[in-house]
């Protein structure tokens, strides 16, 4: 067996993983048991076809495989539970005549129905995490819990109660009905967006692993958008996630430290992700109504195509803002739109919005309302009061990274204080 | 069985350690703090590697703790209760091991943790400790 081959069987796994547990949970129901068995078939396939060769059509043999496995599986389970009153929830005659399993054409349906399905209203958040990573993403177990950090036999009952909790909750295996659909959509792009944040928030130490979430974050949101081509907020998230991550290269230090977005060596910015992005969002745009991700995506794209932070087209990201905060409201967004007009207006007017931004609960405390205004305190010329928001807004934050970040920019001013 | 292992610190050393100038305290420079973050890390990656580590957890600073405190009958909240000094729970790790004795070596590779390079306070001055605590798996084995 060489690696070569490994690898490529690993590609062509992760690719059929979702499509064979799509087909057989359609087939036959199940969707607890249908995932242990299809990572069963996954695992042997895994262990067989790099030595011995990919069979003719490797998703039929997995879906073979799968469903002898399954019927297995179900009937150790049935032999316990055969006097329990389950059977209400067993397939009716009428549903026996679903498409067969191994119909290629259903492929593609079948990962968005499961999409679906991980991202289920019922679940939690990080339930829908999980789940979507292992039943889409075809990660393992122990990978996901790598990444969030827990231990395997959390993440196992995780996982095991998510999947318990969408078999009870009794929904079937199709797409949501037409006036649920768009509302079931936004969840699902809610989870891969923050399957990206969470990989990418995250700069080093333990973090290191989880950089690979953003990746598997924008292969599942490439899939998706290869299932619905025609949704503009579809391409917009996946722009947004490609133009965010094309700075990571720059976005960290040799120590590990955070650098600001102004400080960023722009060269080594990943520019085929910026041009990838870039197309997705013009051939969007025209599309439709434009949504929160598209107007994220845009600001992104404005980022992404200026030489330097002075010349960033700042009145435009302003405008961008300003829609943003029309279509989804939220305090954090108001306070990057006091950023924009800052950059835009002279640090005055970006101060004066803050002012405004002071009342608001859900930024009472947040280290982020106290690093903007020292940020742009420190660009008015007013040093000791910017320092003095450095220091608080360290205070407040809870992260070390960050708290040693604002800490250092306080001592920065303390330095230009004694020698202007 | 189990056994909960606690290390303990003020406010003023989670200042220190974010780079915050406290008098009589020595400085972590960025280079100290990632050999700290990078001790930890391998710290927690062997434990979990050998099947023992449970659970672990680092504590954010003093200063965001609340006390809830009962007086006269009605729950009053406290924030910041802690002084700048006092050494309260910074983190712990939850072991799964054959013996005390196993608990108790891993709580000292502690002792290996990289610590801050700058000036102002000698290592002697400083006598840091870990807790090694067996954990009651039900109310029975308290009783008992």
């Amino acid at each position: 067996m060489t690696g070569r081959d490994a690898e490529d069987t690993e590609g062509l796994l992760r690719v059929l993983a979702p499509q064979v547990l799509g087909a057989v949970v359609r087939r036959y129901g199940h969707f607890d048991t249908a995932e242990d068995a299809v990572q069963e078939a996954l695992l042997a396939a895994a262990q067989q076809w790099p030595g011995g060769g990919v069979p003719a059509n490797p998703r039929g043999w997995l879906i073979t495989v799968a469903a002898r496995r399954l019927t297995d599986l179900l009937r150790a389970e049935q032999a316990r539970q055969r006097r329990e009153e389950n059977a209400a929830r067993r397939m009716l005659p009428g549903e026996w005549l679903a498409p067969s399993a191994d119909q290629p054409a259903a492929g593609s349906d079948d990962t968005l129905i499961l999409l679906f399905l991980c991202c289920h209203p019922a679940l939690s958040p990080a339930s829908q995490i999980a789940l979507t990573l292992r039943a889409v993403g075809g990660l393992t177990t122990t990978e996901i819990a790598r990444a969030f950090l827990v231990t395997d036999v959390a993440m196992t009952r995780r996982i095991t109660r998510a999947k318990q909790a969408v078999a009870a909750s009794g929904v079937p295996f199709r797409l949501p009905p037409g006036p649920e659909r768009p509302q079931r959509l936004g969840a699902v792009m809610h989870v891969l967006y923050l399957i990206f944040n969470e990989g990418y928030v995250t700069t080093s130490g333990p973090g290191l692993h989880r950089s690979e979430l953003s990746g598997e974050a924008i292969r599942l949101a490439r899939l998706l958008h290869r299932l619905l081509p025609g949704d503009s907020e579809v391409a917009g998230l996946l722009a947004l996630m490609l133009l965010t991550d094309a700075r990571r290269p720059a976005r960290t230090g040799p120590d590990g430290a955070l650098v600001p977005l102004a400080e960023q060596e722009r060269s080594r910015w990943n520019h085929a992700c910026i041009a990838e992005g870039q197309d997705l969002l013009t051939a969007a745009l025209p599309r439709g109504a434009t949504g929160p991700y598209q107007l994220q995506a845009a600001i992104a794209a404005l980022h992404d195509e200026a030489p330097s932070a002075e010349a960033t087209d700042w009145p435009q990201i302003v405008a961008l803002y300003e829609m943003l905060m029309r279509v989804s409201g939220g305090p954090v967004v108001a306070l990057n739109h006091a950023v924009a007009v800052a950059m835009a207006h002279g640090p005055h007017a970006g101060l004066a919005r803050l002012a405004g931004l002071e009342a608001d609960e859900r930024l009472a405390g947040d280290h982020r309302l106290s690093a903007v205004r020292a940020h742009l305190l420190e660009l008015s010329g007013d040093l000791a009061a910017a320092r003095d928001a450095y220091e608080t807004a360290a205070r407040q934050a809870t992260n070390l990274v960050q708290q040693r970040y604002l800490h250092t920019r306080a001592a920065r001013l303390t330095t230009s204080d004694v020698n202007p | 069985m189990k056994y909960m292992i606690l290390v303990y610190g003020s406010q003023q050393d989670y200042d220190a350690l974010a780079g915050r100038a406290v008098p009589g305290q020595p400085t972590w420079s960025a280079e100290d703090f990632a050999a700290m973050g990078a001790f930890m890390e391998e710290f927690s990656k062997d434990l979990a590697g050998s099947g023992e580590l449970v659970e672990t957890r680092g504590l954010t600073a003093p200063v965001h703790a609340r006390r809830v405190q009962l007086e006269h009958g009605v729950p009053v909240v406290t924030d910041g209760p802690y002084a700048e000094t006092q050494e309260v729970l910074a983190g712990y790790w939850i072991v799964e091991c054959e013996s005390f004795d196993r608990a108790s070596q891993i709580a000292a590779r502690l002792a290996a943790c990289p610590g801050p390079s700058g000036s102002g306070g000698s290592p002697a001055d400083r006598t840091p400790f870990a807790d090694v605590r067996p954990i009651a798996d039900s109310r029975n084995e308290l009783e008992l």
